[in-house]
């Protein structure tokens, strides 16, 4: 698959360091600040005011799950990991947190508008695909109700086919989803009470 | 090109030693890397570990660049890159004296668009350079409500141009950005002048080529060919010549001189009456209240630069619009305003 990058705007973003006052802090932010962000570094706790914050960079050392108001793997921004340890125990932390993209500590000039970039892209191909999901779970519960349609409008002499293509055309007809079209005939006259009643 | 910067700086310190204003001359430690990439690091590191000298001004490529910059973190040292680039760095080892894109290609596109049309080609060396110009150059011409007919590259040296020439004869775009370097980029301007030639649709001013980094450097070995090329710069010849606010008085031969010769007048500035500040870290020196009074900016180390665009005429350079100085933005995320035009045009 290739993607192509959509340029997030950077200029007066707002990014939060969760990380002790330290030489990385100072790194970081000046050069948040050269590409045009501006910083707020929090430390030991994120204050609410992160939840409005456009990036999150935070210290993989000494991070733990109580230090962030949402479930591991639900950040509502982009976020960004700062690795200084590479003991296993930490990067597992990691990947069940979920961060975006990362940088490995000492913090120089070096890669920290790629990792913008990269957490920036990657948040929101997530945050699609959550989407999808989502949608695609919706229409899996809704698999009942369509069997229970196409039966219904089959028990009025068609085939089983052609009572699925009829469900098919009602719903390009009413521009809605198949599983709607479903759903709109078992709540309509003649849906289920009637047919148990029948 | 890289000759024309040592020129800049050589005369940059011949001209401070000679000014009794400041309280400090320069000794030149020189090394010559002879655009062999794997070279700069050692070199550089040799500069600082042998000699007193904290201050580097050189490199061309972008490539040599980055090779430089882990010895300068390591060593503690500063290079002043005096060349135009394609941006998206701020090093905090590093002055960047030249133009970036806000300072080159934009005013450039946004000249283009305004006076040829919208409809381009691109075209470039197969590099960095030519792949990140082209890119935004795409983005702004796009959000412009412009089209982009093509985009072709050549391998770095390469001389085979007659499929580009080939495409834009037969594309007949507004405008074609040349990011096109060294030998190629000599035989794709003699290639247009022949299409010039046969071709009325392409008779001059008709698709002039762009360029963001060419300068008098490069016209002589072009010839009446170059005739046409509209260029972007912060200085052409003929223009004032003014550096760290006085008059410079040389006649020098382009922007890559004039921009060696402004670092080596901006060190000096900086260092001047204040005994130790030779050994101070770039970035101290730079949040000295001169370094904003000198258009270099403390948060990107980048310059304050005017913008020319210029067209090539008997191979010369005429000053079609001057603008105001403008920062450098090296990451494109300040205000997308484009530089206001000057109250005075040069020509």
């Amino acid at each position: 698959m290739r993607r192509h990058l959509r340029i997030p705007h950077l200029g007066g973003a707002v990014a939060v360091i969760l990380h002790r006052p330290h030489a990385t802090v100072a790194a970081l932010s000046r050069q948040l600040e050269a590409i045009g962000l501006r910083t707020q570094c929090q430390w030991p706790e994120l204050s609410p005011a992160v939840q409005a914050a456009d990036y999150l960079f935070l210290d993989v050392d000494t991070a733990h799950d109580d230090q962030f108001p949402w479930p591991p793997g639900r950040a509502p921004m982009p976020t960004i990991a700062l690795i200084g340890s590479e003991a296993p125990g930490r990067i597992e932390w990691l990947m069940n947190f979920g961060a975006d993209a990362q940088i490995l500590k000492p913090v120089g000039t070096a890669g920290v508008y790629s990792a913008l970039l990269i957490a920036r892209a990657t948040f929101d191909a997530r945050a699609e695909m959550n989407d999808q999901i989502d949608s695609l779970r919706t229409r899996l519960a809704q698999r009942q109700t369509v069997v229970r349609a196409v039966a219904r409008l089959a028990a009025r002499g068609k085939t089983e086919d052609a009572a699925f293509e009829q469900l098919r055309h009602m719903a390009m007809a009413w521009r809605v989803s198949f599983e709607e079209a479903a759903a709109r005939i078992m709540d309509g006259p003649g849906g289920d009470k009637e047919v148990n009643d029948g | 090109m890289g000759e024309a910067s040592h020129r800049g700086v050589m005369q940059g310190i011949a001209d401070v030693n000679a000014d009794n204003d400041l309280d400090l001359t320069f000794e030149p430690v020189e090394r010559d890397p002879a655009g062999d990439v794997d070279a700069y690091a050692p070199l550089g590191e040799d500069i600082l570990a042998t000699s007193r000298a904290r201050h580097i001004i050189g490199c061309t490529t972008s490539w040599s660049r980055k090779e430089v910059i882990p010895t300068l973190e390591r060593l503690n040292g500063a290079l002043w890159y005096p060349v135009p680039y394609e941006g998206f760095e701020a090093s905090d080892r590093i002055v960047y004296t030249h133009a970036c894109p806000n300072q080159h290609l934009l005013p450039l596109l946004e000249h283009a668009l305004g006076a040829h049309g919208r409809r381009g080609y691109l075209t470039g060396s197969n590099y960095i350079w030519g792949w990140e110009m082209n890119r935004l150059a795409r983005q702004v011409t796009v959000a412009a409500g412009g089209e982009i007919l093509g985009e072709r590259y050549l391998p770095l040296g390469s001389t085979d141009v007659a499929r580009i020439v080939a495409e834009i004869a037969a594309l007949r775009p507004d405008f074609v950005l040349n990011q096109l370097i060294g030998p190629s980029q000599y035989e794709f301007i003699a290639e247009m002048a022949k299409l010039r030639q046969r071709d009325p649709h392409f008779a001059s001013p008709r698709c002039p080529v762009l360029s963001c980094n060419l300068t008098e450097c490069e016209l002589p070995v072009m010839g009446d060919a170059a005739d046409g090329i509209i260029a972007a710069g912060p200085w052409f010849r003929g223009m004032p010549a003014r550096s760290a606010g006085r008059d410079r008085g040389h006649g020098f031969g382009s922007s890559f001189e004039v921009a060696a010769h402004d670092s080596v007048m901006m060190l000096a500035r900086l260092l001047n009456n204040r005994p130790g500040a030779e050994d101070l870290p770039l970035s101290q020196l730079l949040s000295l209240p001169v370094a904003g009074q000198l258009g270099i900016s403390a948060r990107t180390h980048h310059t304050r630069l005017p913008v020319a665009i210029a067209r090539v005429q008997d191979g010369a350079f005429s000053v079609i619009r001057a603008l105001e100085p403008i920062d450098g933005d090296p990451y494109l995320t300040g205000a997308r305003d484009m530089p206001r035009a000057a109250l005075r045009v040069v020509t």
